[in-house]
């Protein structure tokens, strides 16, 4: 056979989770012709050996609603191997839209997700009603392939007006909302969004609209889904105690459909709410329904020296030394009276954010050469090397090297036995980028080389099959993508190349590259040497093609439209 | 151990609402003059490190709330707010001195 495509000698990774093995894929017209030993010619061959092939990771929790209309990548999505992206996240969506309401949207984006106004003023071109007319509107200028869930909020401010964010909704206008559900789902939206998060408001201060919504809308407008037995429904509720998974439980069982809810995650100040909230989703799925958890792969590091530190304010000694002068400071943490102090706020049982264990916090680099020995060491091994207690070790080498030993610390995702029974649990969905939020404020699209680098190679929570399952089938099999997240003849060409021995991301950067040359942050990628996306190469070791493949991917009750038509 | 209390501005010198960026020991400290009285705080938000400067927003009187994920502090104790239970914001004791507005660090 003669393909477009020919990747030679990869390690076949296939997203289903089974062992991964040495073969070539060939690629014919945007799809996976063929996999195993190859013989036939190419248009293009790559040379894949020492590095996996894996689908297309995607990313199913993004907002990047806006950037997608002014940049067909979603960057840097690709650059981490992500080929498919679902917006429309947390109630929020561009459409379905009236005349004359696009700024009550713009208003509920700029202050739940942190984009700027003047982006989304420059960069959006309205020029559509439906939602299966704004996803017209991305046909044919994609690089990646694009799916979105409708959301909530415009459905209410498109039935509603104003009045959406100051009251519940009548019966007549459940109603009419209903309707909007069933023509966006007919549109190809892949589900329904909606938000109840009480942090989550306009920019005038007012709740989100889908706030407003009481229980028999929200169940109203799943049952929509119900009867057409198709899309998820993502849900943002500010609803992760263990009280409220009778909720999830409701309404996953009423409508049988993927319920999705935020989030979970081990963080120090309840360290037991991740295992509970596992323990209180199982029976969900034991009954046959399921609710699925999202969680991120992207611990809240912080890099620290002594010299300008934020670790320990919730420490009251701590914290007033560490807004002292340098010299003061030193003075005061070599003395013997304060060092007892800084025990004793140690030592006191009230919950807080910071672990308080000393085998989590490391040392990263050192600044003398004669204490190199003591780089990577966590602080308790740094006690034991030094025959000192920790908290001694660890202010002694500090005030040794003029506070200059840069540490390292993790609160939230920090512990890595939860983390791993997290990020293995069939119960939870991985990542929670929110890319095309918080645009300057941080940049998480590295969750998923983030979880191959760190959690798979370096901490060996997971295989790496089970990595890539999490990142593609488990996904594209959720949320209904059609021939998406397998590495198999007759499937799309999606595909990631990558070295399992360097993949990993780069800390975020700032770039000037949103409307107008406005600022935001980037996250940058290292070992990713290709990405493509129906079966043309994007993304080769850092640069982008410029070649648009992607497709915008329509939910089930699109295709059951088609065909049926 | 000790006291210090260490000036970071003139009385009189903020308007209502304002908030002043000042170097604290290497440590970016925002001041805010808010009914009558100051109130110093780290210009890192406590859930993500947003910088309070641009995403800091001051609400019903002696509330902050971080526009990055809409997190709100207690000016007064640093109490998170929204969500209850969520890392609670460095706040500093700013006390008019003479002329001064110091803050007061006690260890």
């Amino acid at each position: 056979m003669s393909y477009d495509l020919l990747i030679r000698g990869g390690r076949v990774v296939d997203g289903s989770g089974l062992p991964s093995y040495v073969a070539d894929v060939g690629v014919k017209g945007g799809k996976i012709v063929e996999v195993g030993r190859l013989n036939g010619t190419a248009a293009r061959t790559i040379d894949a050996g020492g590095l996996a092939v894996s689908p297309g990771f995607i990313d199913h929790h993004t907002h990047l609603d806006a950037q997608m209309l002014w940049d067909p990548y979603g960057t840097c999505e690709p650059q981490h191997g992500i080929t498919s992206v679902v917006m429309g996240n947390c109630g929020l969506s561009l459409a379905p839209v009236k005349k004359g309401d696009e700024d009550a949207i713009v208003k509920s984006f700029v202050r739940v997700e942190a984009i700027p106004r003047f982006a989304l003023e420059q960069g959006v071109k309205w020029g559509w009603n439906s939602y299966g007319e704004y996803l017209d509107a991305l046909e044919g200028k994609l690089g990646i392939n694009v799916g979105g869930l409708v959301g909530h909020i415009a459905m209410r401010h498109n039935v509603m007006g104003e009045e959406a964010v100051e009251r519940t909704a009548t019966g007549k206008e459940v109603q009419q909302m209903r309707g909007l559900v069933w023509e966006a789902m007919e549109g190809g939206a892949l589900g329904l969004s909606t938000n109840r998060n009480e942090r989550h408001m306009r920019e005038d201060g007012k709740p989100v609209a889908s706030r407003l919504a009481d229980d028999d809308e929200l169940f109203a407008l799943c049952d929509v889904l119900a009867e057409h037995n198709g899309g998820v429904i993502e849900t943002i509720l500010g609803r992760n105690k263990i009280e409220h998974f009778k909720f999830y439980h409701e309404l996953a069982k009423r409508t049988q459909r993927p319920v999705l809810w935020q989030s979970l995650q081990h963080r120090w100040a309840e360290p037991n709410l991740w295992r509970e909230q596992l323990d209180a989703v199982a029976p969900i799925f034991r009954e046959g329904y399921q609710a699925y958890g999202l969680s991120h792969t992207v611990p809240l590091v912080r890099h620290f020296e002594l010299k300008n530190c934020q670790v320990f304010d919730e420490f009251p000694t701590w914290k007033n030394l560490m807004f002292l002068p340098v010299e003061v400071r030193k003075q005061a943490f070599a003395d013997g009276e304060t060092r007892q102090k800084l025990r004793d706020d140690l030592a006191n049982p009230a919950p807080t954010n910071f672990h308080r264990n000393w085998n989590i916090v490391r040392v990263e680099k050192v600044v003398k050469p004669e204490n190199e020995k003591y780089n990577g060491k966590t602080i308790a091994e740094l006690g034991a090397m030094r025959n000192q207690d920790p908290l001694d070790a660890f202010l002694d080498l500090a005030l040794e090297e003029d506070l200059g030993t840069v540490f390292w610390n993790a609160n939230n995702g920090g512990d890595i036995d939860a983390m791993g029974e997290i990020l293995r649990s069939p119960y939870v969905l991985i990542g929670t980028s929110d890319a095309g939020a918080h645009v300057q404020f941080g940049a998480d699209f590295g969750y998923c080389t983030i979880l191959l680098g760190m959690w798979v190679r370096e901490r060996q929570v997971m295989s790496l099959e089970q990595a890539v399952h999490k990142l593609t089938f488990h996904v594209a099999s959720i949320f209904g993508l059609q021939d998406r997240g397998l590495l198999r003849p007759g499937y799309a060409a999606d595909l990631a190349i990558f070295d399992p021995k360097t993949v990993n991301s780069h800390e975020p950067e700032w770039a000037h590259d949103y409307p107008a040359g406005s600022k935001r942050l980037i996250q940058r990628s290292v070992g990713m040497h290709y990405t493509i996306v129906n079966g043309t190469v994007i993304h080769e070791d850092s640069r982008m093609s410029g070649d648009l493949p992607g497709q915008v991917l329509r939910g089930p009750l699109y295709r059951q439209q088609k065909v049926a038509a | 151990m000790g006291v210090s209390y260490i000036p970071i501005a003139r009385v009189g010198e903020l308007a209502a609402g304002v908030m002043k960026e000042v170097d604290l020991g290497g440590r970016q400290v925002l001041l805010t003059f808010v009914e009558g009285k100051y109130f110093a705080f780290s210009k890192q938000c406590p859930h993500e490190e947003a910088d309070l400067q641009s995403a800091g927003q001051l609400i019903d009187g002696t509330k902050l709330r971080c526009n990055n994920h809409g997190y709100c502090f207690d000016l007064k104790t640093g109490e998170c707010l929204l969500p209850q239970g969520g890392p609670p914001l460095t706040v500093l004791p700013a006390e008019e001195k003479g002329e001064d507005v110091c803050i007061r660090l006690e260890w």
